[in-house]
């Protein structure tokens, strides 16, 4: 069962949906697009609020003339140690300046989403149970201090150019 | 030597309870061993042929006595009492608990230590020239960079799962201590003609099953664009690096693929957004690292020149060792000391926790409280007195450690090979033994001169085998180990892939095999000055060829 994590917590009634031959959206639910399906549908419409499906060997940088037309970016890592993601994260964010949100699907691990988080995901598709448990009592295994500038938004670290401490929990 | 602020002390601390957490979960059973695996291996765990076995950084291969004792201790409380110092300046342990191990890094933490990134698909221990900081033809220390490098690549959120492992080595010197050519990224401290410092930017290095020289794509990097470039290039292969083969993974391969024109391309382009981005490096911070590697402060020592000609004249093994073992330090008054881990018969690279304690003593008293670890498996005290090379040389006769064979035949470079490791299709530690007892008769090794044997146990090339002046590579056939045999590799600044000579040989001729590789070049030398190297490079491989195959064997 999957679910969708925010750091506000979980998101009922989450209406994107990754098709598949067996899988539509319905009526209330809206299709998370591929690349070139989404171009298409931008250059033929004046939709907005759409959503895309990122693979790992796209390339993350033709989004750019849609980005105000995004409603929801979804990178995907077909497996944990596929990380291709974490670039296509980080060119979204710091050099598209895209600022909707931005999720993770497929191989999402507890281990994993300290890191996703700082590369800008902020929004998540989880099935793995020990995933779901930690993220339901909200433990994550983060490390506060960081020895590199990332998206998100942190402290300067106490010492070189380069560090940063994650700011305290509102 | 760099010291951790309060801001590293955290960070390590954090980083051993989130792993001390994830191990928990991994005996309960709550983490499956394919998803524990690159955690584990981000924190140098491996699982090996009998146990876990664990990696420790030791950054740019820097120690102080402390750090060196802690390691003794480790060998002593969780392993079987030695530690093996591997060619990337890293200390292993081959039979630790893996309930231990949150406690093991918890003791090294305590001495500002770790066993982050030595393994796994993320950027590993950042490797440097070992006399970095002493040796007299050095143009700018490159540990202060390697430091810098290793901050900024620790728990790096975007590379921390790369399409394969990615090391970079710094040198200082135009002479190539660190092999900088034959690693992912090569970075060579220079200065321009304005004497501002910069890099020589070098990609796509690597051994392995495919070994490559590395491509020039920058001649002169500006200090404060390090980090800059370094993560465009990092950025482009964790895009594109081939993740459909682990084989074909390393950015060799897509350097080799790309091409290094639209590479370079590419590079500059991801770099041209990033130059102005907060990874610049602000003068101060440059500075503030680099006064941590300020040289020590050395006293004049010049009763040392005239102790050291008297004690030579006394003692015939003293002054070979201090031939062989003591290089030129930029302080005429003293030297660069070589430890060799290569006794005759001995493991290389091996060494007790009574030996490690021993040296941490000798480092204290007379070596200004610094050791390195090269990446030829010796350790290294980089600043001893000429007037304390006796005491030295004394203290580690004591321990069996003052073999004078540092470039000799017998300083042979080998990898854990079927002995210990999951990989090998080849033992590398017996060979290597066996070769050393067979020429480890001091005058016979002098006489051969400059020479390096590196043996690998597999495909792999942990044992550096293409770069071996001799390489030797064990490969399994028809279930029996086989030994190929390369010649002619080198890894330094003017890097070349050793080429296979011919069939291989059964384990108990290959020893007789590179005794005739021997007796050939010393037959053909043109004097005692043209060591291996330069006389292959002359000749080619035909009288080897001949020589161990007769006159049937035809060029390849």
């Amino acid at each position: 069962m999957t679910k969708i994590w925010r750091e506000t917590g979980f998101v009922e009634n989450d209406p994107w949906v990754i098709e598949t031959d067996e899988v539509k959206a319905t009526e209330e639910q809206k299709p998370l697009l591929g690349l070139d399906e989404l171009i298409a549908k931008a250059d033929e419409s004046n939709d907005v609020g759409l959503g895309v499906l990122i693979k790992p060997a796209d390339d993350v940088r033709r989004l750019e003339p849609y980005l105000d037309r995004l409603e929801i970016v979804a990178v995907a890592f077909p497996a944990f140690n596929d990380g291709r993601a974490f670039s296509h994260a980080s060119l979204l964010r710091q050099r598209l300046g895209y600022t909707n949100e931005l999720r993770a699907v497929g191989d999402v691990l507890i281990d994993q989403v300290p890191l996703m988080l700082r590369v800008g995901i902020d929004s998540f598709a989880v099935t793995n149970a020990t995933a779901l448990k930690r993220l339901s009592e909200n433990r994550l295994p983060a490390i506060p201090h960081h020895y590199q500038p990332a998206v998100r938004d942190a402290d300067a670290g106490k010492g070189y150019s380069w560090r940063r401490q994650a700011k305290p929990a509102a | 030597m760099y010291r951790y602020d309060e801001f590293d002390h955290a960070f390590v601390s954090e980083r051993v309870e989130q792993f001390r957490d994830q191990v928990q979960r991994r005996l309960s059973g709550e983490l499956a061993e394919d998803a524990f695996k690159p955690l584990r291996l981000m924190n140098g765990v491996y699982l090996q042929l009998h146990a876990y076995m664990l990696r420790i950084a030791i950054p740019y291969g820097t120690l102080s006595a402390r750090q060196l004792r802690m390691l003794a201790h480790i060998a002593r409380t969780y392993d079987r009492g030695y530690g093996h110092f591997t060619t990337r300046q890293n200390l292993q342990f081959n039979w630790p608990k893996l309930s231990d191990i949150p406690d093991a890094l918890a003791d090294l933490a305590s001495v500002e230590m770790h066993a982050l990134q030595t393994s796994g698909n993320c950027i590993r221990n950042v490797t440097a020239d070992h006399f970095a900081g002493a040796a007299a033809d050095e143009i700018a220390d490159p540990r202060p960079y390697a430091e810098i490098l290793r901050q900024w690549s620790s728990v790096h959120p975007e590379f921390s799962f790369l399409p394969r492992k990615f090391k970079i080595a710094v040198t200082g010197a135009e002479r190539d201590r660190a092999a900088i050519q034959v690693h992912d990224i090569g970075l060579h401290v220079k200065k321009n003609d304005k004497g501002e410092i910069g890099f020589a930017v070098y990609v796509g290095g690597g051994q392995g099953r495919t070994p490559m020289i590395a491509k020039l794509i920058r001649d002169f990097l500006p200090e404060e664009d390090l980090l800059s470039y370094t993560t465009a290039i990092v950025r482009v292969y964790n895009l594109h690096g081939r993740r459909d083969n682990k084989y074909k993974a390393r950015i060799k391969i897509l350097v080799h693929e790309t091409g290094t024109e639209e590479l370079t391309r590419q590079v500059e382009a991801e770099f041209a957004a990033l130059k102005d981005s907060e990874l610049k490096l602000p003068e101060k911070d440059v500075q503030a690292i680099a006064a941590y590697f300020a040289p020590p402060a050395l006293p004049e020592r010049a009763e040392g020149w005239e102790n050291l000609a008297r004690w030579k004249k006394a003692d015939a093994g003293f002054a070979r060792w201090v031939q062989q073992n003591v290089q030129p330090h930029k302080n005429p008054d003293y030297g660069m000391v070589t430890i060799s881990l290569k006794p005759i018969g001995g493991i290389p690279g091996d060494a007790s926790d009574a030996q490690m304690d021993a040296i941490a003593d000798l480092a204290e008293e007379y070596g200004f409280d610094e050791i390195r670890v090269s990446h030829e498996q010796n350790l290294i005290l980089p600043h001893v007195a000429l007037a304390d090379l006796e005491a030295v040389y004394r203290g580690l006769v004591a321990i069996n450690l003052a073999e004078a064979n540092a470039g000799l035949i017998t300083d042979i470079i080998a990898c854990p090979g079927l002995d210990y490791c999951a990989l090998a299709n080849a033992r590398s530690i017996p060979l290597a033994q066996e070769i050393s007892r067979r020429f480890g008769n001091a005058e016979r090794q002098a006489e051969i001169g400059e020479l390096k044997i590196k043996i690998s146990g597999c495909i792999n090339a942990c044992g550096h085998h293409h770069v071996g002046h001799i390489g030797l590579l064990g490969v399994e056939k028809k279930g029996a180990e086989l030994y190929q045999i390369t010649l002619g590799g080198s890894g330094d600044e003017h890097t070349s892939i050793g080429e296979i000579i011919g069939r291989g040989f059964e384990p108990d001729r290959v020893t007789d095999a590179i005794e005739t590789i021997v007796d050939t070049y010393l037959g053909l030398r043109l004097d005692h000055s043209e060591n291996f190297l330069a006389a292959y490079r002359r000749v080619g491989p035909q009288p080897f060829k001949t020589a161990l195959y007769g006159s049937a064997a035809e060029a390849a």
